[in-house]
């Protein structure tokens, strides 16, 4: 008897905690989707909804503008870092090469150097030695060094069961590299791949601490809501992230739609 | 034209093609930078300018003029205390998401990452709005006519709930990363074997998945320890953290050798914690069994 109760109470409250989880990471994006819909940002009770904000944002350009940076900083961070870690996770998975160890290393390293540390430290090369002003490209290269760790990271941890000798079959076929990359590695490994860029564009996108130091006076989303603060958030910034979550909100409908009628699935699980 | 296209099909050089460019950037753009910072800070700054004098004086600034150290002591001890908070939730809800998510694991996983969408700014002015003065907590409590807690507004642990609400999710991907690659039949040997639930964890799922429980602990405490987003809105006048006072002199005060010193300070303290991470670590042990092939 004991023993059945167990074996439901164990993942009730394991689930539990994961809701709580959400609940506590959601709750401040609720409020913020809340607010956005409010006149006053301090205060936004009670609920009178409107839609000013967002009507007000298609006239703000700046907003516009910091809003295409922070796409842009993102797409191309997530593109670089999901490049260089995939070939690095092919590499260091595929052949058993004496230096694979010390390339994981390296790989893996800028995930424990501080934001801030990157920062700052590309901020004093880039200005002082190399003499490069701060813009749109040195804060992808410099997001793209951390996202390219997370994108290693996640990929090492999805492809260690992947069979390399599916590839090995491929050559043997006479297949050139390139094309067994194609038609066999890549249709396996996408959706590690998919998870590697969605992550990296995450961190770049809502990025403050690295692309802060590096940006000068170019808007992104993040440096525009820190540089308002102290006159205040306004009901505009809101409802743009508003407009970010929903888009995102919809996207993750989209997935789990196509999961249940299993159009895609996630995760490569073996042969 | 056939000696370079042999050249092309051997291993050794497809790992190189593969391995070096992700390297290479890594030397170029973090490694460089780095050096240039660790330079930097035996220099010398003046009105906005930077003089090649080679000295000690930043690093007696930072090390013997008191309050540098202070705040360097206080994020430690931030860190330290969130980094075991969120490794205690952590663990049972990477355990739930890893072996009752079934097929939908990934978008679990991928929902933890969701509020990431959301800037950091943004978010943790909202946390503000919740857990202030003046936040929905404490005046949903006032309407009941109950008194407001006092410990969520403007103080170290309101900083601390939010520097873990920032970083929590890292904690769970990476412990969850590992149990993806752990083999939960063995469990069950250990129970046919007559360890009791917990047992079985202590000397089978813990000792198994500890890499990625070591890269979780890191992941957190770095971050947590160069913190400088949180305490501006959740800290207080007394919760101010190294990485603000590390952040302001590159940015108000102008004082770029100080901050490298304070840099290298906290690249130092950083590079400790990984040496000790890494030396619990035993790779024979990273619990990848093969065994889901």
């Amino acid at each position: 008897m004991a023993r059945r109760v167990d074996r439901w109470l164990t993942p009730v409250a394991l689930g539990t905690m994961l809701g709580l989880l959400y609940v506590f990471l959601f709750a401040p994006v609720i409020y913020l989707v809340y607010t956005s819909f409010a006149r006053d940002t301090t205060w936004p009770f009670p609920w009178n909804p409107n839609v000013k904000a967002y009507l007000n944002l298609i006239n703000l350009r700046a907003y516009q503008e910091a809003l295409w940076n922070s796409l842009g900083i993102g797409l191309w961070t997530a593109l670089i870092s999901m490049a260089l870690s995939a070939m690095g996770s092919i590499a260091v998975l595929k052949y058993r090469h004496r230096w694979r160890g010390w390339f994981s290393i390296v790989l893996i390293s800028p995930m424990f150097v501080a934001e801030l540390l990157i920062g700052i430290s590309t901020l004093i090369f880039n200005r002082k030695v190399l003499g490069l002003p701060g813009n749109v490209g040195s804060a992808v290269i410099a997001n793209a060094v951390h996202g390219m760790s997370f994108g290693f990271l996640i990929m090492l941890a999805q492809l260690v069961r992947y069979d390399w000798r599916l590839d090995d079959a491929a050559m043997v076929f006479g297949a050139n590299p390139w094309r067994t990359f194609w038609h066999v590695t890549a249709p396996n490994i996408w959706p590690a791949m998919l998870g590697a860029f969605v992550i990296t564009f995450l961190l770049a996108f809502n990025n403050l601490e690295i692309s802060f130091y590096n940006l000068g006076a170019v808007p992104t989303l993040p440096s525009l809501a820190w540089g308002s603060l102290r006159y205040g958030l306004e009901a505009e910034l809101f409802a743009l992230a508003a407009l970010v979550n929903g888009v995102v909100f919809l996207a993750f409908v989209v997935i789990y739609v196509l999961m249940r009628l299993g159009i895609v699935r996630f995760g490569y699980r073996g042969i | 034209m056939a000696a370079p296209r042999r050249l092309f099909y051997r291993s050794e050089t497809r790992f190189l093609l593969l391995g070096l460019p992700g390297v290479m950037f890594v030397v170029f753009f973090l490694l460089f930078p780095i050096v240039s910072v660790i330079v930097f800070s035996f220099w010398r700054t003046e009105s906005y300018e930077i003089y090649a004098d080679w000295n000690l004086d930043n690093y007696r600034t930072v090390l013997f003029e008191g309050t540098y150290l202070t705040f360097l002591w206080r994020s430690i001890v931030t860190a330290v205390v969130v980094t075991a908070a969120c490794l205690v939730y952590a663990w049972p809800v990477a355990y739930f998401i890893a072996k009752y998510g079934g097929r939908y694991r990934l978008l679990l996983v991928l929902a933890l990452a969701a509020p990431f969408f959301t800037g950091a700014v943004l978010r943790l002015s909202a946390l503000q709005a919740i857990m202030g003065p003046i936040g929905v907590i404490n005046m949903a409590l006032g309407m009941f006519g109950l008194p407001a807690v006092e410990f969520l507004m403007f103080n170290k642990f309101a900083s601390g709930i939010g520097i873990a609400y920032l970083y929590l999710p890292f904690m769970v991907t990476a412990i969850y990363l590992s149990l993806l690659n752990f083999n939960f039949q063995l469990l069950n040997v250990a129970k046919v074997n007559g360890a009791r639930p917990w047992r079985a964890f202590l000397t089978v799922t813990w000792p198994l998945n500890w890499i990625g429980t070591a890269i979780g602990i890191t992941l957190v405490f770095i971050p947590c320890l160069a913190e400088s987003l949180t305490p501006t809105f959740l800290g207080g006048p007394s919760g101010k953290l190294y990485g603000s006072v590390l952040g302001l002199q590159f940015d108000q005060t102008g004082t770029w050798a100080l901050g490298s010193a304070m840099g290298v300070l906290l690249f130092a303290v950083c590079c400790v914690v990984i040496a000790v991470m890494w030396w619990t670590i035993d790779l024979r042990r990273t619990g990848f069994t093969g065994a889901g092939r």
